[in-house]
């Protein structure tokens, strides 16, 4: 059970995309604050995420609609995505 | 008088559109409820005087950051009658829903859709009408830029301002909970007024970006994108510096010597020797700062800084920094005080406060302006450029230093997401708008800080009545010795300690006061330095007064940006503790050496 999770987890995260890759966003697991300031940033549910860049150190870029973001794989692993579509 | 508040998140062209309004009128000012000072102008706007505040960028009125809060505060707290939000055109699906928290206030906004070249360029067409019929406020497509639209804009906001009653907006805080909502207004307004192809590819930003942020390349580039700049700055900046104190030398010779020789000797040492020896040469030293100013803010425009931060944040992750930091460190290094507040936009405190910490290491202008003067008069030609670039190194070393000792107390969970905007190019009216605010800043602290530190170091060393002027027995030379102690194992001469104790209020007091001290300048002032220190205590010198503390202002911001005396004095006794044990260690060490 336990290893079915994680291995859903670990396809269902923004941070787990490849290079060229896009999801739908489903959510956002943060606490409250963080995940509003995500929010007003253009990481809504609904929106399909393009992962731009992702180098081996560093932060990732990541299209949404018209607005390009960098950032932390730590915090692209709070985005929950779909990506059946 | 009217109020106009311009509201609108980072990258929208916001201060372009505020300069365009308000020409160079603008002045940085208190306000009632807000901790920070916002730039504001008066203008007059169909025969009315009217107000106009920038307020700072924000992506969220409910936000929790300090922008945010200082954006809430002052819109609780100062009467407006309208406000005009800037989006910006290509990003609307994106901003709209910023738009509608501010309809939500109660005061009937004027939409103010910016960039609307750059949305023509990408195929976005945008139905000013029907999104104005929709949501019950005008719209205004316009280019802040280039000026398309902008007549329009602000004969909108003039008859808004006509009309309007100033309302106080207390009932901020109810509309929190309807924002899921606001996003499905937003996005059904889009559908309805804006046609925009489904991805929108800047193939320019994406080829440079391919180059510029190269996995392998990006790093160095930047850093050699940075050593060009500071590189250009000194090699036009030096004979422009060369040209000032020649002008002002003349103008001394010719018109102020004739002039001041009716006065008593007394009364023509201190206006000649001290006053405008001491301001004239720091003066010089102003073409250098707006070259600086110049280049940074090409840089800024160019949209240049958010890629720094990208290829630098893994590094500054094992600090206990993010991207962001790097680039306010980057900022310190033309003046830390922008810098700091820069750092309003994290909202966590604890990255807050680490980054406040770092940032007074940055080489700035300032010190940039004793070190040039240092190596000029005390090292040759060839090894000049190296002690400065050592110097610059040093400043690096003690900001990783610095964030190493502190991190492990502050740590934070703060997310790191930023807005990458496309390259634009720089417009030069914005660019030549910000060295002007940078010489009006630098004039302004020459009139008050400068003149004052000069007057009183001439005073210290010209008395008490029948001393010496800047020997023994004056008041300068007793505070010297006073400093004996402390100062000696590291190299510092008495005379020269007096110096730091005016260098901790300003250091672009620190030239002038030798000035004003020894009554010398040009070749007759370097080759007094030589007497007061030999290389490896000018190094000492120098490393003291990069590291002992910015000044007065830097430590008065911090101050404010903390709210905690605890926090400020924590960075002051840390700096001046690390720039005693780090030239101690040099200087011995070098004596130790046999140098």
């Amino acid at each position: 059970m336990d290893f079915i999770c994680n291995s859903m987890n670990s396809i269902d995260k923004l941070s787990s995309l490849r290079k060229g890759e896009s999801a739908l966003i489903t959510g956002i697991h943060a606490p409250d604050h963080m995940r509003h300031r995500l929010q007003a940033m253009g990481l809504r549910t609904g929106r399909e995420a393009e992962v731009i860049r992702r180098p081996r150190l560093g932060p990732m870029q990541i299209r949404i609609g018209s607005v390009n973001l960098i950032m932390r794989r730590r915090d692209a692993a709070r985005v929950t995505i779909s990506t059946r579509q | 008088m009217k109020r106009l508040a311009i509201v609108g998140m980072p990258n929208t062209g916001k201060s372009t559109f505020f300069n365009r309004l308000t020409g160079s009128s603008s002045r940085v000012g208190n306000w009632p409820g807000v901790t920070v000072d916002l730039l504001s102008a008066r203008v007059v706007l169909g025969g009315d005087a009217v107000e106009v505040v920038d307020l700072p960028g924000i992506y969220d009125l409910h936000g929790f950051s300090d922008d945010e809060q200082v954006v809430r505060s002052f819109l609780e707290n100062n009467s407006i009658d309208t406000i005009g939000v800037i989006l910006n055109a290509t990003q609307l699906d994106h901003q709209l829903p910023l738009a509608l928290q501010v309809c939500k206030l109660g005061i009937r906004p004027v939409l103010l859709v910016n960039m609307i070249d750059e949305a023509d360029q990408l195929g976005v067409r945008i139905d000013a009408n029907t999104l104005s019929s929709a949501i019950g406020c005008p719209v205004v497509l316009l280019s802040a830029r280039n000026g398309t639209g902008f007549n329009d804009a602000r004969d909108t906001l003039t008859g808004e301002l006509r009309d309007a009653s100033p309302a106080s907006l207390n009932a901020l805080r109810d509309n929190l909970h309807a924002d899921d909502e606001l996003v499905q207004q937003a996005d059904a307004l889009i559908r309805k007024s804006v046609s925009a192809p489904s991805k929108l590819v800047r193939k320019m930003t994406e080829r440079i970006d391919h180059v510029l942020l190269h996995p392998v390349f990006g790093l160095p580039l930047f850093f050699l994108a940075m050593f060009l700049v500071f590189q250009a700055v000194y090699t036009l900046g030096a004979p422009l510096q060369n040209d000032v104190a020649y002008v002002l030398d003349v103008f001394r010779t010719l018109t102020l010597e004739p002039l001041a020789g009716v006065f008593p000797p007394v009364l023509y040492s201190f206006l000649v020797d001290g006053l405008y020896n001491g301001v004239g040469t720091v003066a010089s030293f102003v073409p250098v700062i707006i070259l600086f100013f110049f280049f940074m803010a090409i840089v800024e425009d160019s949209g240049y800084l958010a890629r720094a931060a990208f290829l630098t944040d893994s590094l500054m992750a094992k600090l206990g920094l993010d991207g962001r930091g790097f680039v306010m460190i980057l900022m310190g290094f033309g003046c830390n005080v922008p810098a700091l507040m820069g750092t309003r936009v994290m909202r966590s405190r604890a990255l807050r406060l680490l980054s406040m910490l770092v940032i007074p290491f940055s080489l700035c202008s300032a010190r940039l302006q004793v070190y040039l003067f240092l190596t000029t008069a005390l090292f040759t030609a060839s090894q000049a450029p190296l002690v400065l670039f050592s110097l610059y190194l040093a400043s690096f070393a003690a900001a990783i230093l610095t964030a190493l000792v502190f991190g492990r107390r502050l740590k934070s969970d703060e997310p790191f997401v930023l807005e990458l905007p496309p390259y634009r190019q720089p417009v030069l009216k914005q660019v030549l708008m910000r060295g002007w605010h940078e010489i009006a800043h630098f004039l302004r602290r020459a009139s008050t800080f400068i003149i004052t530190g000069v007057v009183l170091v001439w005073l210290l060393t010209h008395f008490p009545a029948g001393s010496t002027p800047g020997g023994a027995g004056t008041y300068a030379s007793i505070l010297g010795q006073w400093m004996k102690p402390v100062l000696d194992p590291i190299g510092i001469s008495a005379d020269m300690s007096v110096i730091l104790l005016f260098g901790f209020v300003a250091k672009e007091i620190v030239i002038g006061s030798l000035v004003a001290m020894t009554g010398l300048d040009g070749i007759a002032l370097n080759s007094y330095l030589a007497t007061q220190m030999d290389s490896i205590q000018a190094i000492s010198f120098m490393l003291f007064v990069l590291l002992y503390t910015p000044c007065l202002s830097t430590l008065a911001t911090q101050l404010s940006e903390s709210r905690s005396w605890k926090f400020a004095g924590y960075s002051l006794g840390w700096s001046l503790g690390l720039a005693w044990a780090v030239s101690f260690s040099f200087y011995q060490g070098a004596r130790l050496l046999g140098y």
